[in-house]
């Protein structure tokens, strides 16, 4: 198997996977959507057809018995139930195994084997109690029909068979008309459309394909089986759909929904399926013809046909929502799959181009020639904005990763014994690919979180008087250049005390030490604490929030936490749009140029202003606030030129503020943030590099981590000060 | 702390190509780089280099050890360089208009490929050096980390050190030594 087909393999089984996933959380809260059954049927048929392309053997005998059971399901031979659909979620994780070792080319694990016969062996306890009750169910079958026959079956008394043959059908040696010759053996056939939709009107036409479809209106006392036995020899080349007498609305639903066609006319729809007759159908078109009570505007032809109770409200839904999804499917048509490594490609290129325009930029700007200028200022417009749409080629909606979660709630909250909803907004919020990737880890953590810890059990709810449902909110939206993701609770919140208590305990803070609340909150993120009494299979490990701020703090985003002790708790990500292109903010230091990000830069202040006496210390007085700075220059131990003439750029990162000691201000720059390779990969203050206009490297720095640096260096010195105050007080 | 380890399981796996080499072909030789570091003479296969470049605009990144000198912007790529001579621990010689940086290809561990640079003060000539012209790294007489040499070549009259470059530029122990630096307080 070559690269390039196991990517495609591995692309599409992983879709339907998630198509199928969906789809079963769907059916989960109204297990009659027969579109949903569809669908699950849909993608376990679609995987077990390409795998045997590939001859994944494994993957086609399991997904085989999958797709008999979810096929019985669809005819309603099976009921489908919550017990079903949990071994059907089973079935779909272990059809993700199967495929990922057919990939790997890896054998199966005993561990896996073992779960997979007891898979199979339920679903072959379906099978067999379909089999069962094939032989009397007939009789009851019939009652029940006859029961429903008032609401929800058609009119007619007759056998429906609508087939679609493949076009190689003639190649294979075999003739329809000897299919209908046999039909008529066993009964009458009244009436015989000939559907020829998709015979081609072009050059694409091939005489030895057959492009033709067949309704067929029947009259038989033969058993359904029979009539299935007719099309034996062509069962794998066509779609057959065969619908006993007065069957259900639903199920003729279903088959205009499964009809190959186009977009045609609803009338049309339904006369090939036999729920109308040609009759009043006639009747209807002379109906919408004719201006309905005195309107000029003609009624739309389902109306008509329900005014005329000539079919039934859902049969014309149901064709209403075909016609629906061939207008989408032109829509999806015209996405494109692109390879993410062609997009690199042109990102890094883009990234090229701003780099040399900003070379250009300059050199125009040193010779002072007007018009050169001019058309140089046109084309930095252009690279902007091929740039921006460059970068937006590399977007996608939050929706697909936060639809994840819809299985992990789930698993989870019956895990746990809870009962919670969840609910999403924003999902088509667009945030980078990379972005995305990394991001979904951390969620994940947080969302176990919310759930273990946060949201509490249904009778702790009930006695707080609480909605014995939880509730968990997926949040994503756009707020200045950031977007932000919210995983949001109303569980019991986070108990301050308790918090600092711990933090105590573990020496995260000093006894003495004043603490806000929100100060507070932040210490959940240090490494090695956790305020979950007992350790859970779930989360309470104290590993995990110190690393999702620090996964979120490696794509230059933040955290916060918002709580409000019994009403839940909010945790709020921010993250920067993109990862590849930032404007920045370039200062001098020594010798050297670095780069701030803008979006993190407060204000610049002149040094020279300051309090002579604070300028020793760690921090200085902006405007009645202590504002801890860092000198550059001594941190970073260059040596370059001295400036007698210092500034001080106010950094802000969340709540925390602080100040860099710089040499020189040069001004804002479009930057692209170049990867600093394996081994500077661990430096700390300095998150990635950049190149200028004049072609040199430009270290960008890592403000979290310098604030923070800031901060204990201030202090430090702070203590040290206020020690030496209060010994010369007494 | 397993970085001892490391290296001299590299170096286990170069000693093991250079027999292979030597019976293969011991009259036919390899084309050699030399180039000088510190008034002394180096060599490296030639198949290693992708290419010389001239010195100039490296930017240093701070809090970084000694011997790693900078960046540098290589056609869009940032491109980190070590000081050869500090490496070696030799004295630095001041950069000269023959200072250069020869970038060289390296496999990380993963089997992830990046460039890096180092620092030499003047690039000699290529030249074929025949296996039987290659004598095994003497155990006295070199201050040089036994492991950096992989052989000495005779040319002519005198004789080059011929650097294991796996070693020399070994991006595992640069790795480590520079997170050592930066969570040095």
């Amino acid at each position: 198997m070559d690269d390039d087909s196991q990517q495609m393999f591995q692309q599409e089984c992983s879709d339907l996977l998630t198509d199928m996933e969906d789809a079963l959380l769907l059916l989960e809260s109204n297990p009659h959507d027969n579109d949903q059954i569809n669908a699950v049927f849909r993608s376990m048929h679609t995987i077990k057809g390409t795998s045997g392309v590939f001859s994944f053997d494994d993957v086609v005998n399991f997904t085989h018995v999958a797709e008999s059971v979810l096929d019985n399901v669809r005819s309603g031979k099976i009921e489908i139930g919550g017990d079903l659909i949990a071994l059907l979620l089973e079935c779909m994780d272990h059809t993700k195994i199967l495929v990922q070792l057919a990939i790997s080319e890896k054998n199966i694990t005993a561990e896996d084997k073992s779960k997979e016969n007891e898979l199979l062996t339920q679903l072959n306890g379906y099978l067999d109690s379909t089999k069962d009750l094939k032989e009397d169910n007939s009789l009851q079958e019939q009652a029940l029909v006859e029961k429903e026959d008032i609401d929800d079956a058609v009119d007619s008394k007759y056998w429906h068979i609508s087939v679609r043959f493949d076009h190689e059908v003639l190649v294979h040696g075999m003739d329809p008309l000897s299919f209908f010759t046999y039909l008529k053996k066993m009964g009458n056939i009244i009436s015989l459309t000939t559907i020829h939709d998709q015979l081609p009107l072009n050059e694409d036409f091939n005489p030895e394909n057959l492009y033709l479809g067949f309704e067929i209106v029947y009259d038989s006392d033969a058993e359904k089986q029979q009539i299935e036995q007719t099309f034996e020899f062509v069962k794998e080349m066509c779609v057959l759909y065969i619908l006993p007498p007065k069957d259900s609305i639903a199920r003729y639903a279903e088959m205009i929904h499964a009809l190959p066609e186009d977009t045609m006319r609803l009338g049309e729809i339904l006369v090939r399926s036999g729920a109308i007759s040609m009759d009043e159908l006639e009747n209807a078109l002379q109906l919408q013809a004719e201006p309905k009570n005195s309107k000029n505007t003609p009624a739309p032809l389902g109306e008509v046909l329900i005014d005329k109770k000539a079919v039934h409200e859902e049969v014309v839904d149901a064709a209403l929502v075909k016609q629906n999804q061939n207008q989408n499917m032109s829509k999806s048509q015209r996405v494109l799959r692109v390879d993410a490594e062609k997009l690199d490609l042109l990102i890094n290129l883009v990234g090229e181009l701003v780099i040399a325009g900003a070379t250009t930029n300059m050199v125009a700007a040193q010779l002072g020639d007007e018009k050169l200028l001019e058309s140089m200022s046109g084309i930095s417009r252009l690279v902007e904005e091929i740039r921006d749409n460059a970068l937006n080629l590399r977007m996608v909606q939050i929706g697909d990763t936060f639809n994840r979660f819809k299985r992990v709630v789930r698993d989870v909250s019956r895990e746990l014994g809870k009962d919670i909803k969840l609910t999403i907004n924003g999902a088509d919020t667009e945030l980078d690919k990379t972005v995305v990737e990394k991001i979904a880890d951390p969620l994940m953590h947080l969302v176990r979180n919310a759930m273990d810890h946060g949201i509490e059990s249904a009778q702790d709810r009930d006695n707080k008087g609480k909605s014995v449902q939880g509730n968990l909110e997926l949040n994503a939206y756009h707020d200045s250049g950031c977007i932000v993701i919210e995983v949001k609770d109303d569980g019991k919140g986070l108990d301050r005390d308790e918090i600092l208590k711990k933090a105590m305990e573990k020496n995260l803070i000093a006894d003495s030490q004043v603490i806000s609340e929100k100060e507070a909150f932040q210490l959940i993120f240090e490494a090695g604490f956790s305020t979950a009494a007992k350790i859970t299979n779930l989360s309470g490990r104290g590993v995990g929030m110190d690393v999702v701020k620090k996964n979120i703090e490696a794509l230059r985003g933040t955290v916060d936490v918002e709580s409000n002790a019994g009403d839940g708790t909010k945790v709020s990500i921010r993250l920067p749009l993109t990862l590849a292109i930032i404007d920045g903010f370039l200062v001098k230091v020594g010798d050297s140029s670095y780069v701030i990000p803008l979006d993190m830069v407060h204000e610049c202040i002149d040094l020279s202003d300051q309090n002579s006496d604070d300028k020793e210390q760690g921090y200085i007085n902006l405007r009645g606030e202590v504002l801890p700075f860092l000198k550059l220059r001594e941190y970073f131990k260059e040596e370059g030129p001295e400036s007698t003439h210092k500034s001080i750029v106010v950094v802000q990162q969340g709540n925390y503020k602080a100040g860099f000691v710089v040499d020189g201000l040069l001004g804002e720059l479009q930057t692209v943030i170049k990867p600093m390779g394996k081994i500077l990969k661990d430096l700390r203050g300095i998150s990635g590099a950049t190149i200028l206009g004049s072609g040199e490297v430009a270290v960008i720095l890592d403000v979290p981590n310098l604030i923070q640096r800031a901060t204990q260096i201030s202090h430090r010195d702070t203590v040290n000060i206020s020690n030496r105050n209060s010994q010369t007080l007494h | 702390m397993n970085e001892p380890q490391l290296s001299t399981d590299q170096f286990t796996e170069s000693n093991n190509s250079i027999p292979e080499d030597v019976s293969d072909s011991s009259s036919h030789g390899e084309k050699y780089l030399t180039f000088h570091v510190s008034n002394e003479l180096y060599g490296s296969e030639i198949d290693r280099i992708k290419e010389i470049i001239e010195y100039g605009a490296i930017t240093r990144v701070p809090l970084t050890p000694q011997y790693l000198r900078g960046v540098i912007n290589l056609r869009g790529n940032v491109v980190p360089v070590v000081d050869l001579a500090i490496r070696l621990e030799k004295s630095i010689n001041p950069v000269t208009k023959r200072t250069c940086i020869i970038i060289v290809e390296m496999k990380s561990l993963d089997g992830e490929v990046m460039d890096i640079g180092f620092v030499v003060d003047e690039v000699d000539e290529v030249m074929d050096i025949a296996h039987d012209q290659i004598t095994a790294a003497p155990q006295f007489g070199t201050d040089i980390r036994s492991e950096f040499i992989s052989g000495m070549g005779k040319l002519h009259n005198k004789f080059a050190i011929l650097l294991q470059m796996e070693e020399v530029l070994s991006i595992i122990e640069l790795m480590e030594l520079v997170a050592l630096e930066s969570k040095d307080e």
